[in-house]
């Protein structure tokens, strides 16, 4: 099932540059494996060792916030926009 | 990076309204100039020391750029009582290499603006020019 996956910022060196991709799957996770195929490393960028959401990593599926809706396991439908956020924080 | 008295003086009253909490936002723009202030929430649950900008608002920003990544000048955030310098924490979590890091200090009067470059933990300071 096809998606659009858009990675913004920092992220998209681990696709050698792309910020727009289509990637098949039915959740969340299965997305990202195929991704992770063809950019070996993006995985591990967007996923901890447990395959749960990295803590600095935001992902949109359509409106929704992926978390909301079980993290890495969320459904993706098809011909959803997913979008790959790095978070914007810190502090001092 | 080009920035103008008035987004300036923007940024800071931004910081002031914030205190003790600290501010964010974004600086948004092209070239590394400065086009408008983009004022964002903490939603980061200890704000005083923290700041965690509200990903729907980021959401919101990227779809409504055509180019966000080139749009996207800088991420500010103040420091109501430390001093504009990135913390162990700012280096740790900017996953943002493309964009500035701008930040403000309230600790003295008048109040400090810098802005940084920060990539793999790593800090330079950039000029910040007044147009």
């Amino acid at each position: 099932m096809p998606v659009t996956v858009r990675l913004p910022g920092a992220l998209r060196d681990a696709t050698g540059g792309e910020t727009k991709l289509v990637a098949a799957g039915a959740t969340l996770r299965e997305v990202i494996a195929d991704i992770d195929r063809r950019h070996p490393g993006f995985a591990s960028r967007v996923l901890d060792d447990k395959g749960e959401l990295r803590s600095y990593v935001n992902v949109y599926i359509g409106e929704d916030d992926a978390r909301t809706r079980g993290g890495s396991a969320a459904q993706v439908p098809e011909g959803s926009e997913v979008m790959v956020i790095p978070a914007m924080a810190g502090g001092g | 990076m080009v920035l103008s008295r008035k987004l300036r003086d923007e940024i800071v009253a931004h910081a002031r309204t914030a205190a003790p909490q600290e501010c964010c936002g974004l600086l948004l723009g092209e070239d590394e100039v400065v086009r408008r202030v983009l004022r964002c929430q903490n939603v980061h649950p200890t704000p005083e020391t923290r700041y965690l900008i509200d990903g729907k608002e980021v959401l919101d920003a990227l779809r409504s750029s055509d180019d966000f990544d080139r749009e996207l000048v800088a991420i500010y955030h103040s420091h109501p009582r430390t001093q504009a310098y990135p913390s162990p924490t700012d280096r740790s979590e900017a996953h943002w290499p493309a964009a500035a890091y701008v930040l403000v200090s309230l600790r003295a009067e008048p109040p400090e603006l810098f802005a940084y470059r920060i990539k793999a933990g790593a800090v330079r300071e950039i000029s910040v020019v007044e147009s």
